[in-house]
C-alpha cells in the first residue's frame, strides 16, 4: 500500500543495531516458525515410515489405521509401539519419529505408574507428564502456538478497528468525534472480565468466540492515540495540499496520514502481544478460556498450582511464560527506542 | 441420624457424590433451578397465616381429619424401636469446637424454595432436623425420632404416631400435632415456590388425622414396603415461625433459620456472610439423653470457615486449622498426604478408610434419546462400548474407584448380580456404529455415514473435577471412531441445560441422601417425565417400560419389587441410554489425632464420617499434640481400614 520512507528505513536499521531486542526478535521468529511446523517436532505421527518397501509420510496426511501397517486395530496407528515392533521384527521396515513423539492430547498410562510423572529421557517425556499423563512439552509447545495465534489475530483485529475508528475521529472531528469519544468512554467502562465469565458459563467459547469478545472490549485504547495523532497530522500542510489536489477522505487517511502515524502503533505492538498472551493465560487459568482439552498455558499453570507436589508442571509453564514474555518485552523496548521520535523527527 | 457433616469437602463434593442431590423425602433436585422472579419489593408487614391455614384445612376436609383418641383403631401394635441396638460410643466426650470448612457461602438459610437445595442444607436440615421415625444406620430398621411410638394401620398405607411430649424446637416451643397439619398446608402452598415439594406432598399423601395434640396418623396413597421411610420421614413445620408466610417468603425468610428439632442451630450473630458460620449445639437439647441420641452430636460448636479453594483448605488442614479432611480422591490419599508424610509418620494426623453401604449415586453418561442419532439404540450401544471407564477407574483413579454395574447399585435388598456394563471394545463399538450406518472413517479417524455426517457428540458437564477423566474418555472414544466434544460449564448452567433437555450427553451423578430400600424408576424412565425439568435425563419414553414402572410402583411386597426391578433394570441395560461410570465403595479421611471416633469408626449406612455425629474432640490430646508438634515429640502412626461392612463385590 505504501513504500517505506527513508526515515522508517533508518529506524529499522537502528532496531537491528540494538542487540538484545533484535536477538529476541530473531529467537521469537524462530520459535514462531518452529511452532508453525510443530507437527514435525512434537507429535505422535511418524515423519517417515518405510513399510514393505513403501514410504509413508503420515504427519500431514489423513490418518493411517493400524491395519495399514499390519497391526490388528482400525484406529490411528500407535507409531511408538510400531517402531518397537519394527525393531524386534528386523525386516527392513523403519520409521523416523519426531524428537518428542507425543501429541498434546494423548494420555499415556504405564501400568503401576500414576500421572503426573516426572521428566524422563528414556520415556521421551522431557518435561514429564501432566495429571492425565499427557506430555508436558507437547502441551507447552502447542500451547505456545495457541497463544501466539490468539495474540497475533488479536493484534490485527484490535489495530484494524482501533486505527480506523481513531483516525476517523481525529480526522472528521466535530460532532462525530464528540459522540464517539463518549461512546468509547462508556464502552471501555464495561466490566470486561465479568462479561467473559458470563459468556463462558453459558457457551463454551472456542478461539473465535473468545477472540471476538476480547477484541470487542479492547479496541478502545487504540482510538485515543490514533485520534490525537490524526488531529495533529490533519493540520499539517501536506494534508491540506492533498485536499487541494482533490483527494477524498479515505485516500487522505490511508495514504497520507496513516503512514505518518504508523510508528506510533508499531511501538505499541509488542506490548499488545504480551498483553494478549497474559490475558489468554489468565482466562484459561480461571477456567473461562478455551475448552478442554485444548493445550494452553493457563490450564497448565492451574494444574501446576493445584499439584505443587509435581513441581515440574508449574515450573515448566512458569519458565515458558517468563521467557516468552521477556522476549516480547525486549523486542518492544528495542522498537520503542528505534522509533523514538526525538531522534528522527523532522519538522517542516 | 442427622448430623452436620463436617468433612464435606472432597468427600461430599469431589468424587463420591459430587453432583446433584436428589433429596428424599424432603426436597428434590429440581428445586434448584427455579424462577427467580418475585423480585417485587414489599415492605415487611406482619401478618397472621393462622386463619388462612385453618381455612385450608376446612376446604380440604377430605385430607385433614380431626378425631379423638377414642377413634384410634383398637388393634394397633405400637413400636418404639427398643429392640434396636444403640450405635454411639459411650466413651464420647461432650464439648469443644470442631473446625471445618465450606467451599462457598450458602445462598440462603431457607430449607425450601429457590436456591435452598445447596451443599449447605445437610448442615441445617438433612443431617440435623429430626423426622417422626429415624432409620437405624446399621440395621435399616427404625427408632424413635419426634414420635416416641408408632403403629401400622391394617390398610398398609397408614401409620399412627404418638409424638414425644418432650420434643421441642430450638426456641423452646413444643412440637405438636398442629405442626404437622401446618406442614401439609406449607408444603402444598405456592408461597414457598417449590414445585417439587408441592407435587410430592399433594400426590403421595391421602390423609392426615389429628387425634389429639400428640397423636396423629398419616396415610400414603397405596401400600408400599417402606412406609416408614416416606411417612415416617415427614417433618413438622413450626407455624409460629412462619406466621408471616406470604408471597414474599423467599426474601423474608432468606436469612432466617427455622427453629430446629435437631441438635444444632445458628445464632444470628454467628452468621458472617462470605466469611464463616458457627453452628451451636442447642442448649439443653431435648433428645440429648434419650436412647439413640446420647453420646452423639458431641461438639458444642461447629465452626465452618469459607475456603473456596480446596487446595488452600487442604493446607489449612495440614497446619491444624481444620480438624479433618476428606481424602477420598486418590490425589489426596496417595500424593498430597501419602502414608510416609511426616505428619502421618509422626502420628499427628491419622488416616482411615471406611467401607460403607449406601445406594450409589447413579454416576455416568446420560444420553438424551430424543436427539438425532442418539435416538438410535445401536448408536447408544456403540457409545457404551466406546466409553473406556475401565481405563479411567484403573489408571486415573488408581483402582480405588470401581466400575458401576447398573444405574442402581448399592440397594442391599435389590441386587442385580447378572447385569454388568458393556466393557470397552473398539470392535463391538464399530459393529454397532456400522449397524447405524456409520461405516467409513474420515481423514481424522472419526466415523461418517453415507451422507457424510460425522459421529460427533457433545458431553455436557458441570463438575470441574471431572474434566480430566472426561478428556481421557474423549481420547479413547476416538479409537472407536467417535468424537466427544467436552462442554464444561458452570455447575448451575450445566444442570439447567440438562434439565431443559438441551443436552446430547451429560456426565452426572444423581443421588438421594437417605437410604431407600429399592431404586426409583418413575423419576428416571417414565414417559410422563420425558419433558423439561424432570430427572428423566435420558428422555426415555417407552410405553412398555411405563407399564412395568406402574406395576413396580404398585407392587406391595419386596418380592414383587425385586422381581419387577430386575425386569426394569434389564430394560435399562438394553436401552443403553445410561452408561455406568464409577463408584467408590468406601470413604477415606485424614484427621488430627485429637479427633476421636467410636471403636467401629462409623455406621454402615453413612456416606460421610460426620453424618451421624459419632465423633468428638479430646481437648487434652489436642493440647498434647500441639505441644508435641512444637517440640518434636512423636506418636505411633495410625493408618486404619474398617471393612466390617465391606461386601463381596466391593
Amino acid at each position: 500500500m505504501f513504500r517505506l520512507d527513508p526515515i522508517t528505513r533508518r529506524k529499522l536499521q537502528r532496531f537491528r543495531s540494538l542487540k538484545r531486542g533484535y536477538g529476541s526478535f530473531l529467537v521469537l521468529c524462530g520459535l514462531l516458525l518452529m511452532s508453525a511446523c510443530a507437527e514435525l517436532l512434537v507429535g505422535s505421527r511418524a515423519l517417515i515410515v518405510k513399510y514393505r518397501g513403501r514410504y509413508y509420510f503420515p504427519t500431514y496426511a489423513a490418518f493411517h489405521p493400524g491395519t495399514d501397517f499390519g497391526e490388528d486395530y482400525s484406529y490411528e496407528t500407535n507409531y511408538r509401539k510400531l517402531k518397537e515392533r519394527f525393531a524386534t521384527e528386523n525386516r527392513g521396515n523403519w520409521m523416523l519419529l519426531p524428537p518428542v513423539p507425543y501429541n498434546p492430547y494423548e494420555n499415556s498410562f504405564e501400568p503401576g505408574v500414576y500421572p503426573p510423572t516426572p521428566p524422563s529421557f528414556s520415556q521421551r517425556h522431557f518435561l514429564g507428564t501432566d495429571t492425565t499423563g499427557r506430555d508436558l512439552l507437547a502441551r507447552l509447545f502447542y500451547g505456545f502456538r495457541t497463544a501466539m495465534i490468539f495474540a497475533l489475530l488479536f493484534l490485527v483485529l484490535v489495530y484494524a478497528v482501533g486505527i480506523a475508528i481513531g483516525c476517523a475521529m481525529g480526522y472528521f472531528g466535530g460532532a462525530f468525534d464528540l459522540l464517539m469519544q463518549r461512546a468509547v468512554e462508556i464502552w471501555s467502562n464495561m466490566p470486561f472480565l465479568y462479561i467473559v465469565i458470563i459468556v463462558a458459563s453459558i457457551v463454551v467459547p472456542n478461539l473465535w468466540i473468545l477472540l471476538g469478545i476480547v477484541v470487542l472490549f479492547s479496541w478502545t485504547d487504540m482510538t485515543y492515540y490514533m485520534r490525537t495523532a490524526a488531529y495533529k497530522e490533519k493540520a499539517r500542510d501536506y494534508v491540506a495540499a492533498a485536499r487541494v489536489l482533490g483527494a477524498g477522505s479515505g485516500r487522505i487517511i490511508f495514504h497520507h496520514i496513516l503512514p505518518n502515524v504508523l510508528s506510533l502503533t508499531i511501538t505499541f505492538m509488542p506490548f499488545t502481544v504480551s498483553g494478549a498472551i497474559t490475558l489468554l493465560t489468565a482466562l484459561d487459568f480461571l477456567g473461562f478460556g478455551l475448552p478442554p482439552p485444548t493445550p494452553s498455558w493457563g490450564e497448565l499453570l492451574e494444574q501446576g498450582t493445584a499439584n505443587l507436589d509435581a513441581p515440574w508442571i508449574v515450573s515448566s509453564a512458569f519458565v515458558a511464560m517468563v521467557v516468552i514474555l521477556s522476549l516480547v518485552t525486549f523486542v518492544g523496548e528495542a522498537i520503542r527506542e528505534a522509533f523514538d521520535p526525538k531522534k528522527f523527527s523532522i519538522y517542516q | 441420624m442427622k448430623h452436620p457433616l463436617h468433612f464435606s469437602s472432597e468427600c461430599g463434593r469431589g468424587a463420591l457424590t459430587p453432583y446433584r442431590f436428589l433429596k428424599l423425602p424432603l426436597v428434590a433436585a429440581l428445586t434448584l433451578v427455579l424462577l427467580s422472579g418475585c423480585s417485587k419489593k414489599q415492605t415487611e408487614v406482619t401478618r397472621d397465616i393462622g386463619p388462612e391455614a385453618q381455612a385450608y384445612y376446612k376446604a380440604h376436609s377430605e385430607f385433614f381429619h380431626f378425631a379423638t383418641p377414642a377413634d384410634l383403631p383398637k388393634d394397633l401394635v405400637w413400636h418404639d424401636g427398643s429392640d434396636q441396638p444403640e450405635f454411639s460410643a459411650p466413651e464420647a466426650q461432650r464439648g469443644g469446637t470442631i473446625n471445618s470448612f465450606i467451599s462457598d457461602f450458602p445462598r440462603t438459610l431457607r430449607y425450601y424454595g429457590p436456591d435452598s437445595n445447596g451443599d449447605f442444607r445437610p448442615y441445617i436440615l438433612d443431617n440435623d432436623a429430626l423426622t417422626l421415625t429415624q432409620q437405624h444406620p446399621n440395621t435399616g430398621q427404625y427408632f424413635p425420632g419426634l414420635a416416641k411410638a408408632w403403629a401400622y394401620g391394617s390398610d398398609h398405607c397408614t401409620m399412627y404416631f404418638k409424638l414425644d411430649p418432650d420434643a421441642r424446637y430450638s426456641d423452646g416451643v413444643a412440637v405438636r400435632a398442629d405442626d404437622y397439619l401446618f406442614a401439609f398446608f406449607f408444603f402444598r402452598s405456592s408461597y414457598i415456590q417449590d414445585p417439587w415439594l408441592n407435587n410430592f406432598y399433594t400426590k403421595n399423601f391421602t390423609n392426615l388425622t389429628k387425634y389429639d395434640d400428640y397423636i396423629i396418623s398419616i396415610s400414603w396413597r397405596e401400600p408400599i414396603p417402606d412406609l416408614d421411610l416416606w411417612v415416617g420421614g415427614v417433618t413438622p413445620v413450626p407455624e409460629h415461625f412462619y406466621k408471616d408466610l406470604g408471597t414474599d417468603y423467599v426474601q423474608r425468610y432468606q436469612w432466617r433459620l427455622e427453629p430446629t428439632t435437631g441438635p444444632y442451630t445458628i445464632k444470628p450473630e454467628d452468621l458472617h456472610k462470605g466469611s464463616y458460620i458457627d453452628l451451636t449445639r442447642v442448649p439443653n437439647w431435648w433428645a440429648s439423653d434419650k436412647p439413640f441420641y446420647r453420646h452423639r452430636y458431641n461438639f458444642d460448636q461447629i465452626h465452618l470457615q469459607v475456603i473456596r479453594d480446596p487446595e488452600k483448605a487442604f493446607e489449612s488442614f495440614k497446619r491444624g486449622d481444620i480438624d479433618g479432611f476428606g481424602l477420598s480422591l486418590p490425589k489426596y490419599w496417595y500424593d498430597k498426604l501419602p502414608d510416609n508424610d511426616p505428619l502421618v509418620q509422626k502420628g499427628y494426623i491419622h488416616k482411615t478408610t471406611f467401607y460403607n453401604q449406601f445406594p450409589v449415586a447413579s454416576t455416568g453418561l446420560y444420553i438424551n434419546t430424543s436427539m438425532p442419532f442418539l435416538n438410535n439404540r445401536d448408536v447408544r450401544e456403540g457409545i457404551a462400548y466406546a466409553s473406556n471407564f475401565d481405563l479411567i477407574d484403573r489408571d486415573y483413579f488408581r483402582g480405588d474407584f470401581v466400575r458401576m454395574q447398573t444405574d442402581a447399585d448399592g440397594y442391599a435388598e435389590v441386587p442385580f448380580p447378572g447385569i454388568h456394563p458393556r466393557p470397552f471394545s473398539v470392535d463391538q463399538a464399530l459393529a454397532h456404529f456400522a449397524k447405524a450406518g456409520f461405516t467409513k472413517r474420515g481423514p481424522d479417524g472419526i466415523l461418517m455415514n453415507a451422507k457424510g455426517e460425522r459421529l460427533s457428540f457433545t458431553v455436557t458437564c458441570g463438575d470441574p473435577t471431572m474434566r480430566d477423566p472426561l478428556t481421557i474418555l474423549r481420547q479413547e472414544a476416538a479409537k472407536a471412531g467417535m468424537e466427544l466434544n467436552l462442554e464444561m460449564l458452570d455447575d448451575t448452567t450445566a444442570f439447567k441445560k440438562v434439565l431443559e433437555k438441551h443436552h446430547q450427553i451429560t456426565f452426572m451423578g444423581l443421588t438421594g441422601t437417605s437410604v431407600e430400600k429399592y431404586p426409583r424408576y418413575w423419576d428416571f424412565y417414565d414417559s410422563s417425565n420425558a419433558k423439561p425439568q424432570t430427572d428423566n435425563l435420558t428422555n426415555t419414553a417407552d410405553p412398555e417400560m411405563d407399564k412395568l414402572i406402574a406395576a413396580y410402583d404398585k407392587a406391595q411386597t419386596m418380592d414383587d419389587k425385586r422381581r419387577l426391578a430386575l425386569v426394569l433394570e434389564t430394560k435399562v441395560y438394553e436401552n443403553a441410554a445410561f452408561i455406568p461410570a464409577f463408584k467408590m465403595p468406601f470413604y477415606r479421611i485424614g484427621y488430627w489425632r485429637w479427633m476421636k471416633w467410636p471403636k467401629f469408626f462409623n455406621v454402615r449406612f453413612s456416606y460421610e464420617p460426620g453424618q451421624f455425629g459419632l465423633d468428638w474432640i479430646d481437648e487434652a490430646v489436642k493440647k498434647e499434640t500441639l505441644e508435641a508438634r512444637d517440640n518434636g515429640k512423636t506418636f505411633p502412626p495410625e493408618i486404619k481400614v474398617y471393612d466390617q461392612w465391606k461386601t463381596a463385590d466391593q
